[in-house]
């Protein structure tokens, strides 16, 4: 085969056997990666089954472009049931793992069982180890690599592991790999933690078969040489995003604090990343064969060494109210070290500021630390708490509902979460596409969607983005942030997009938000590696039946059309400032933009599920048999 | 006379050399059948590419017994005769950079042969850490750059600065 290695791996750690199983019969339904992911949780996964259970599989799925030259090929997606929502989880990492997972043998990896004590896998060459972990229980992130590949006496080894938050099962802990690559969302290492499992190292010595391997070789070269002159990643690669971020507060689309409102003009007059770069920049890094070197490796002296990417430059700043950069650099060095979702773990900070602000908790309920809004000591002991398990920090573990229960039921009403998660930090009174996208995602946090980033866009060149929204969304409207009218579709489009590099192994930041806006190069490269005549159309195809088959999935778990919502501060409380002043939704009008989303889908209109016509026209007949005749 | 040079500092690790290394090569991805190779600490944030340096009086042809390696005068690289390698690997640890590598499936040696005079990981390398220069204007450039250190050098050492 070109493209896919060929075999799925099954681990089951309770039993210690272990199988395989061919990845062909699949790919010509799913794809891989992603697309393929869904499917095999929906046939691995019993109803039923906590997340927790030794029953609930981790999955990790590499796509066919996965380890091959081609530009950002290095991303891994990873699945299993979400100890935050009971639903489908979905994480996404970059870095070298996947690549050299592949080289080791296996297309997908699928992790079942729960060890007696705990160990590691060991994978290379199509052989697999289980082995003790007892001397790496308790390490963080980092000294859990290096030990490993000592262990092995391989300091190429690649390493996917978790930190003590894993471990003490924190409910949105994540997988790290390197300094700082996650797979941040959903709590994927909180289900590693409950399997006794603390890394996957693996090595290889093959490779990816190219079916026109000249013709690759030649795209390639063109491809490298359109990226080296775009703007987006002369950015990139040389700040990161740490330049954008005044602009994204302008914009009023990054909120500050806890949604609480925009436009600080503290952040936007005094953000000091650029300085911050300038002055601890070691260099700018990159995932596996890819020019575009979006993460920021920092060398602070007295703070510490690694990379960061988009998230953390506005969760720890805005997000906490904090302009202390050092407190930015350590918070996110703990995150990563410790091992937990550096997107929660500061929405979960903020929750308890604007707690504290409005007089709802007192520093008794957190220890005696005062939660003071951008207080150093509030941010950073936090974590650690979180991490720990220590007092109010043990709550929070359990997530940012069953703290705010723990203090009160006005606090309860606080709590501003999509579907289990803390929403995505982008500010949805004033974006309409951005909040729908959000709202009827697929994990309470799917962005960053095309559909989102052309509202941010938009104020560039308002004339011009209306024009490519007319030609890629279908009317004008899709681009302009304050329209309700088009948003339903261009989100419907967007999703389609991002599963094609999300199915195919590669990054979806150069394969349809930065460097090419649509999916016709991912194409490209597919046929090239693949040896396939694929055309857009039906890769788009395949995103629609993975779209549909994660929803099935969703609604096996219980979820409907109420599901698909935000919190109401973002119906009730307009913005106080800013360019978008007085914005909010207005929820009629939301739910109008739902029902065309649902009807536009061939989805129930009532009730958010798909129609059994749909899903006999995706080919996924079997699911509505299953699905649907049992609700 | 061009060749290849490496300046590790701007290196960001991302193994593009050694992949299309491979895709050229053998029409395959394939880091381990690369003729370069990236040393990485990834914690350090310190890469350093590992290419053949082509030496004047190379190890790795005195050394092997079937004279099976041998420099290509038009391009001055060092080639590979992989009908007459006998995969002994004494090229591979008679070279004092580690710069020979050895092909998993056939056992024998690979050497770049700066794929014939227009190396591949020099035009995909994004940073310029991999350039293909003129041997003496490469080194007159880096003589000059090292002298105009010197002034401020001296001032620093006498306490002017």
């Amino acid at each position: 085969m070109y493209g896919w290695v060929g075999k799925i791996l099954k681990i089951d750690l309770s039993s210690g056997q272990v199988t395989t199983e061919p990845t062909e019969p699949y790919i010509e339904e799913y794809i891989g990666g992603r697309g393929l992911g869904v499917r095999l949780i929906y046939e691995n996964y019993v109803p039923g089954t906590d997340p927790f259970d030794p029953g609930n599989p981790l999955i990790f799925s590499m796509g066919p472009l996965t380890g091959t030259a081609m530009p950002g090929s290095g991303r891994v997606d990873v699945t299993a049931v979400s100890p935050m929502s009971k639903l489908r989880a979905k994480s996404n990492f970059g870095a070298y793992w996947g690549p050299e997972a592949k080289y080791a043998g296996f297309d997908h990896i699928i992790i079942t069982g729960k060890a007696e004590k705990p160990v590691y896998i060991w994978i290379t060459d199509g052989r697999v180890e289980i082995r003790d972990a007892a001397d790496l229980w308790g390490k963080d992130t980092f000294e859990t690599q290096k030990m490993i590949q000592k262990d092995l006496g391989d300091p190429e080894v690649k390493v996917v592991c978790i930190g003590p938050a894993g471990e003490r099962l924190v409910r949105f802990a994540c997988l790290i790999t390197e300094t700082g690559d996650a797979a941040g969302r959903t709590g994927m290492g909180a289900v590693m933690g409950s399997k006794n499992l603390k890394a996957i190292a693996v090595r290889g010595s093959g490779g990816v078969k190219v079916a026109r391997p000249e013709q690759m070789l030649k795209r390639s070269l063109e491809v490298i040489q359109f990226m080296r002159e775009h703007p987006a990643y002369q950015e990139l690669s040389n700040w990161g995003v740490a330049r954008s971020m005044s602009m994204m507060y302008d914009f009023s689309f990054f909120p500050v604090g806890y949604f609480e409102d925009v436009a600080w003009e503290d952040i936007i007059n005094n953000y000091k990343g650029p300085e911050y770069v300038e002055k601890f920049q070691l260099k700018n890094t990159g995932c596996f064969c890819c020019p575009n070197r979006c993460m920021n490796f920092l060398d602070v002296p007295g703070l510490g060494r690694g990379v960061t990417s988009c998230e953390p430059w506005s969760g720890f700043t805005g997000g906490v109210w904090n302009l202390d950069m050092d407190v930015f650099w350590q918070a996110t060095l703990l995150t990563n070290r410790l091992g937990m979702d550096c997107t929660e773990a500061s929405a979960s900070i903020g929750l308890l500021m604007e707690l504290y602000h409005d007089g709802i908790i007192t520093a008794k309920d957190t220890d005696g630390i005062p939660m003071e809004r951008g207080n150093k000591e509030a941010i950073l002991s936090t974590i650690l708490k979180i991490a720990n398990r220590e007092g109010y920090g043990d709550l929070l573990a359990e997530g940012q509902k069953t703290a705010a229960q723990s203090f009160s039921r006005e606090a309860l009403e606080k709590v501003d979460q999509v579907k289990g998660l803390a929403p995505h930090a982008y500010e949805f009174r004033a974006f309409k596409a951005s909040g729908l996208g959000q709202a009827v995602g697929h994990r309470g946090d799917p962005l960053p969607l095309r559909s989102s980033l052309l509202e941010v866009d938009w104020h560039h060149a308002p004339e011009w983005f209306q024009q490519v929204a007319k030609e890629q969304f279908g009317s004008e409207e899709a681009a302009i942030p304050s329209e309700y009218k088009g948003k339903p579709l261009a989100v419907i489009i967007s999703e389609h997009m991002e599963r094609v590099p999300d199915s195919l192994g590669i990054c979806r930041w150069l394969y349809g938000l930065f460097i090419f806006n649509d999916v016709e190069m991912a194409a490209n490269y597919f046929n090239d590696v693949t040896g396939k005549d694929w055309d857009v159309s039906r890769l788009l195809k395949t995103s629609e039946r993975v779209r549909n088959m994660e929803r099935m999935f969703d609604v096996r778990q219980g979820l409907r059309r109420g599901d698909d919502s935000l919190p109401k501060k973002f119906f009730e409380q307009p913005l106080s400032k800013g360019r978008y002043k007085g914005a909010v939704l207005d929820k009629e009008k939301f739910e109008q933009m739902k029902d065309e989303y649902y009807q536009l889908r061939g989805w129930d209109k009532e009730t958010g599920i798909p129609t059994r016509e749909k899903l006999e026209e995706l080919g996924l007949k079997d699911v509505a048999d299953e699905v649907l005749d049992n609700l | 006379m061009k060749t290849l040079i490496i300046d590790a500092e701007k290196c960001s690790g991302c193994r593009s050399c050694e992949t299309y290394c491979s895709l050229k090569h053998y029409g395959v991805c394939a880091p381990s059948k690369g003729r370069i190779h990236v040393v990485k600490w990834e914690q350090e944030g310190t890469f350093v590419p590992i290419n053949c340096m082509r030496c004047e009086e190379p190890a790795c042809e005195i050394v092997c017994p079937k004279h099976a390696t041998y420099r290509n005068y038009a391009t001055n690289a060092m080639a590979v005769d992989t009908k007459s390698c006998i995969g002994c690997l004494s090229c591979v640890f008679a070279c004092p950079f580690g710069a020979t590598f050895v092909d998993g499936d056939t056992g024998k040696v690979l050497k770049c042969d700066l794929c014939d005079g227009d190396p591949t990981c020099v035009k995909v390398c994004p940073t310029g850490a991999l350039t293909f220069e003129e041997v003496s204007k490469e080194a007159h450039l880096k003589l000059l750059a090292n002298a105009n250190r010197i002034p401020s050098l001296v001032k620093k050492a006498i306490g002017e600065e």
